[in-house]
């Protein structure tokens, strides 16, 4: 009970105490112990976690695919993407290199190497002859295995030339272009990931289209300020002529006058009175685009950007930070036992 | 009209593939037959581009890339045009990554800028430290001691071998921080471990959606400047002069986001329509 129970709370409680210390208490040990070896136990402790997370998700679609669950195709996809990369990283170094050193007849070497570089013999050779006395010429795109690279070795030495083999080192291999991570992490990650974030704006129309309906007054300020911001981020919102909206502006307040009145004088009263006013208006201003700058679009984005955004933001960034630091006092008081089962 | 108004309501409940189509075509469109709007830099990227250019050759500049493939249209472009900034001015680059994929995106826009188009020297003009996992700890640990966190960069070399690493220990001896970000760990953790703390100067770069939750660090002048998603990148480039992707991403953006607005605009009328009716019968 005392190693289950009160040990991780007594555990928590001490490094939750000398943590929070760290930032009020001007003592060199505890001041160390914060900026260094904490950070340090949480560096190898994220580590590990993301060992602990790649065996959950094993274990997890695993389940799935046994239990022949809802979807246990998609399960089994992952598991074999999985078990693809990590044979990729850690298994398999997939970046071996062929580095030419000395040759005695150019052209016969040239022969094997412009089929490796894909450009023609003449090509080939010129990069040959280029090559300093004593220096190698390495090809650029590493082979996946290391019998590749090796049958390339023999080509060329058989062609008389002399050139070795040479494995990336392991770590690097990760980053090097043209490794068999590097390839998957290009051509299967990169557009699987970009193809999946696109699919977004097909939905957001979509969504927009069905869903964002001015059906009361906190749903029409969310559209019309959604609408403004839209615009107004991108090129073409600085197009559109404050003017524009303007009239836009005297439509709606004719709509609002027309719901409150409910009198179609007053209504077509204050529609051509306010469309005549903003037209006079225009014509002595000579319709500047971006005047009156507080219904040109980028103004008025930035507007709601600085002012009502940032005010809600900042409410909802104070309530998180009250929220963080109850929770961490419930922590470190051990009044939150959550993390260890109870 | 009652056939129009028929029509409307139709249209109202409109199949979405043909929604999905719309939204292709003008996706696509300008990409081949690009409009040419121009840009206006906003005041938050001038910011950031006024903040770089006040940095002298030799000076040191701390660039974090929090992204992946899924969110790189938005943040490559600023991460590149950022470095074109920094390199054009002779600023010695050190880049660190708090996601994995980070790494790889790093590496594309080095190779990109540093090696193709400024022929800069790997460990003398730039240098890639690479990705550690531990998000916040990571920075704090940056802020603590450099070598505590990295003992070899990302190409396996150790930092003592690397001669722009002289000197260079913590946070503190940076000028400049710029974190490339997509979420967490990102923008707002480097402003509370690292900018905020150690006094260093920092602008941001991050997606459209983040925009709103970094806008407070910005106003109280914690981040100097932000680039905000695609626009924000295109905005970067022409400031520098130097059109790139964000440009040409610009018109089929506008054109996308016109399209979107009249969707919704034609959503609300034939909601309205198929109201009234019902409340009619």
């Amino acid at each position: 009970m005392f190693m289950k129970r009160q040990l991780p709370i007594a555990i928590a409680a001490t490094i939750g105490f000398l943590t929070l210390f760290g930032w009020f208490v001007d003592e060199p040990h505890i001041k160390s112990f914060v900026d260094d070896d904490a950070t340090q136990w949480f560096d190898i402790l994220a580590s590990f976690a993301m060992f602990l997370g790649a065996l959950n998700l094993l274990k997890m679609q695993a389940i799935k695919v046994i239990r022949k669950q809802k979807g246990w195709p998609y399960a089994a996809l992952a598991i074999l993407g999985f078990t693809f990369s990590f044979t990729a990283g850690f298994i398999l170094l997939g970046s071996y290199n062929v580095e030419i050193s000395q040759y005695d007849d150019p052209a016969k070497v040239a022969t094997v190497l412009a089929s490796e570089i894909n450009l023609d013999e003449k090509s080939a050779e010129n990069i040959l002859i280029a090559m300093p006395e004593g220096d190698t010429y390495i090809i650029d795109t590493p082979y996946f295995t290391k019998s590749g690279a090796d049958n390339v070795v023999e080509q060329i030495n058989a062609a008389g030339g002399t050139a070795n083999m040479r494995a990336t080192e392991w770590g690097s291999h990760i980053s090097t272009r043209g490794s068999l991570f590097n390839w998957m992490f290009r051509f299967i990650f990169t557009p699987l990931s970009a193809t999946m974030f696109a699919l977004l704006a097909f939905f957001v129309a979509s969504a927009s289209y069905r869903a964002f309906k001015i059906r009361n007054f906190e749903a029409t300020l969310l559209l019309i300020s959604g609408i403004i911001i839209m615009l107004g981020r991108v090129p073409i919102g600085g197009h559109i002529s404050a003017w524009f909206i303007l009239y836009i502006v005297v439509l709606a307040l004719s709509a609002g006058v027309n719901t409150w009145f409910k009198n179609r004088t007053y209504t077509l009263a204050s529609v051509v009175g306010g469309v005549l006013l903003v037209t006079i208006a225009g014509f002595i201003m000579g319709w500047p685009v971006d005047q009156p700058a507080i219904f040109y679009l980028p103004v008025l984005q930035d507007w709601i950007y600085n002012n009502p955004n940032v005010a809600g933001a900042r409410a909802i960034m104070i309530g998180i930070g009250l929220g963080i630091f109850a929770t961490s006092i419930r922590y470190i008081l051990g009044i939150e036992k959550s993390y260890i089962g109870e | 009209m009652e056939k129009f108004l028929d029509f409307i309501v139709r249209a109202g409940s409109l199949d979405r593939r043909y929604i999905f189509i719309v939204i292709a075509l003008v996706v696509i469109l300008p990409l081949f037959f690009p409009l040419g709007l121009p840009i206006r830099p906003t005041s938050s990227s001038q910011d950031v581009y006024n903040t770089v250019e006040k940095l002298e050759a030799g000076d040191k500049a701390l660039v974090s890339f929090e992204y992946g493939p899924s969110t790189k249209p938005e943040i490559h472009p600023m991460a590149v045009a950022l470095l074109r900034h920094l390199f054009q001015k002779d600023v010695k680059v050190y880049i660190t990554c708090l996601w994995p994929d980070g790494q790889f995106m790093a590496m594309e826009a080095l190779e990109q800028v540093a090696d193709n188009q400024y022929n800069k020297v790997y460990g003398e003009d730039y240098v890639l430290l690479g990705y550690r996992p531990g998000a916040e700890a990571i920075i704090k640990g940056l802020v603590s001691n450099i070598r505590k966190v990295y003992t070899v960069d990302s190409r396996g070399d150790f930092l003592d071998d690397i001669p722009m690493m002289v000197d260079v220990n913590q946070v503190a001896d940076f000028d400049f921080l710029f974190s490339a970000s997509a979420g967490y760990p990102g923008t707002v953790e480097w402003v509370q471990y690292a900018a905020d703390p150690v006094g260093i100067t920092m602008s941001t770069g991050t997606t459209s959606i983040q925009v709103n939750e970094v806008m407070p660090y910005v106003q109280s002048g914690q981040i100097q400047g932000i680039l905000g998603g695609m626009p924000g990148a295109a905005e970067y480039e022409s400031l520098i002069g130097q059109a790139g992707i964000g440009t040409s991403g610009m018109d089929a953006q506008s054109v996308a986001h016109l399209v979107i607005v009249g969707f919704i605009i034609f959503g609300n009328i034939s909601f309205f329509v198929e109201r009234r009716r019902s409340k009619k019968y």
